[in-house]
């Protein structure tokens, strides 16, 4: 109950964070400008040129997923970083903590909280995949769960990540850092070779400790082309979203211990 | 005999800043209790510790040595928490909730069950006078209407300990009394109350223990009465005295001090009588006597040297 009232809370803070709404209202502008050259591309599409034009707009639609997807990721990281944050400046922490909460319950109440705030996410990315598919003319192929499930995953990681180090740095380094961590994580993915024997090594390296977001990304299973989708067994699946969860699990026991030893007070 | 309410054993506290290479002894070797029943005031000039020393009271922070227990367990233990209630210092809140919602979420942390806590939370409001603002959103609260809801949110799952700090801050006089009564009506119903407070004079009306920090260090610790004394002095009030008679009084050790209609003599309690009747013999008017006790401002001056209580 104690937990579930944190993350409850949590939440609510959330849709009344003026910061959030208006990062979320930038994105949807950014999102509706993408979507402008799609649309005429599909209005200037004619029996000559149509294969030409579907093809540009299948890529406009990839990128603005890929956007949204994104933002995401960051989303996660930075609500993560804040909601703990803000607690410690306001001082609002010492009055919840002075209740009979324990510290590992009141972190994982605002983790659920930032959970839940990412689950409204992920729907509303999922209804805006189907739309963007439609208004593009193409459907989805992909399993629905696969679009609900990988990106939660996803970004249980991006805001376990920044929950550890905002136990130790203020939220905008955290967040940051989660950034940076996601960028290298995308450049050290297996895919072009590196001749230097150092580099190679170095980017196996952190290949195998940095989580792997393109594992993680549902882009792997989701085709909006006619192409076949390549098939994906179920335990690839749950091989998959079980090394996800571990790291997520992993992170925030982590930020648990972290936030244990520090000390409560108002920043 | 039941344990203290509140013990600190040796207690010791640095800060330490890493990158500076600094440490900041907060606290050393500080000893004190606070009996089941007693209102404590705890007191110290700024930066004496007292935040520290609440702070880790409440499980904030962690001690370096010694030992803190809080009604029998270590503090932040949730069996402790359960009976404590707690006003931080500038009580924050969430904005976005009115007072009503705000309670509604400290008793569900507190683990009572919201369903039964409507006439709760309706008789904490009427209690702290907020009744008719219970749908307002707290952001629009005054700060003296803000710390009022502290309390409320303090008293809710009804402790056995109170821990107070600074709790008339921001209230104006009435509102004051109205804390110092509750203060009162809370140690009536057998509560432990500790608190700190600026204002010394509301703290000797209502305490019956002080324990007086400065620099990390205790400098006093007692009950009101140990610390001010119980009246080896009496001071008369005389509608008139000669001058003949201010220089007897004086050179039997009395203090005088004129005003425009009385004259204040202040004399050993032992010869109280004796000088009673030899101004009455003069033709003065006696008007009253009244024991002196020291205040606790004076002993708190006396102590750190000056600094403001806070």
């Amino acid at each position: 109950m104690k937990i579930r009232t944190i993350a409850l809370n949590t939440l609510g803070s959330f849709l009344r964070d003026k910061l959030i709404i208006l990062f979320c209202a930038l994105f949807v502008c950014i999102v509706l400008l993408m979507m402008t050259p799609m649309l005429a591309m599909k209005a200037a599409a004619t029996g000559e040129n149509a294969a030409q034009m579907q093809t540009v707009v299948l890529g406009i639609v990839s990128a603005i997923m890929y956007f949204v997807s994104g933002f995401g990721s960051m989303l996660a990281a930075w609500a993560a970083a804040d909601s703990v944050a803000t607690e410690m400046k306001t001082g609002t922490i010492l009055a919840v903590m002075a209740r009979p909460v324990k510290r590992w319950e009141f972190l994982l109440g605002k983790f659920l909280g930032v959970m839940m705030l990412m689950s409204i996410y992920v729907l509303l990315m999922f209804g805006l995949s189907y739309l963007l598919a439609w208004m593009g003319g193409e459907r989805i192929q992909s399993h629905p769960w696969v679009l609900l499930v990988y990106p939660l995953v996803r970004y249980a990681v991006f805001a376990a990540i920044a929950m550890l180090l905002v136990t130790v740095l203020h939220p905008v380094f955290s967040f940051a850092i989660v950034a940076i961590l996601s960028v290298v994580a995308l450049i050290v993915a297996p895919g072009q070779q590196v001749s230097n024997k150092f580099l190679a090594a170095l980017k196996t390296t952190l290949y195998i400790i940095l989580p792997s977001t393109t594992l993680l990304s549902e882009d792997r299973f989701l085709s909006i082309t006619k192409a076949s989708l390549t098939q994906t067994g179920w335990l690839e699946h749950v091989t998959t979203i079980a090394y996800g969860l571990d790291y997520a699990f992993v992170f925030l026991l982590l930020a648990m211990w972290s936030f244990h030893y520090r000390s409560l007070k108002r920043d | 005999m039941a344990p203290p309410a509140i013990e600190f054993r040796n207690v010791s506290k640095i800060y330490r800043r890493r990158l500076a290479g600094q440490e900041i002894s907060a606290l050393q070797d500080v000893s004190f209790e606070v009996l089941p029943g007693e209102v404590c005031a705890f007191l110290g000039p700024n930066g004496a510790g007292k935040t520290t020393s609440i702070s880790m009271l409440m499980g904030f922070f962690y001690q370096n040595a010694g030992e803190i227990r809080v009604l029998g367990y270590e503090p932040g233990d949730v069996r402790a928490k359960q009976q404590v209630g707690f006003l931080p210092e500038n009580f924050a809140f969430y904005k976005y909730l009115n007072a009503e919602k705000l309670l509604r979420f400290h008793m569900a942390l507190s683990g009572i069950a919201v369903s039964t806590g409507g006439a709760l939370i309706q008789d904490l409001l009427h209690k702290v006078q907020l009744e008719p603002y219970r749908q307002l959103k707290i952001a629009k609260y005054s700060r003296g209407m803000v710390q009022r809801l502290g309390i409320a949110q303090a008293l809710i799952s009804d402790p056995q300990l109170l821990v107070l700090d600074e709790p008339t801050s921001g209230l104006d006089p009435a509102g004051r009394k109205e804390v110092r009564d509750l203060i009162s009506s809370l140690k009536s119903a057998g509560k432990t109350i500790f608190l700190s407070s600026h204002i010394l004079s509301e703290v000797e009306q209502i305490c019956d223990r002080v324990i007086i920090i400065d620099r990390g260090r205790l400098v006093r610790s007692g009950t009101t009465d140990e610390l001010l004394g119980s009246g080896d002095r009496v001071e008369i009030v005389a509608n008139q005295l000669s001058n003949e008679l201010g220089l007897y009084l004086a050179e039997r050790g009395a203090y005088i001090e004129r005003n425009p209609h009385s004259v204040k003599i202040v004399v050993p309690s032992a010869q109280k009588r004796e000088l009673a009747e030899t101004l009455w013999n003069a033709g003065c008017d006696v008007i009253s006597i009244n024991p002196v006790r020291s205040s606790l401002e004076e002993l708190f001056l006396k102590l750190v040297g000056g600094g403001e209580p806070s």
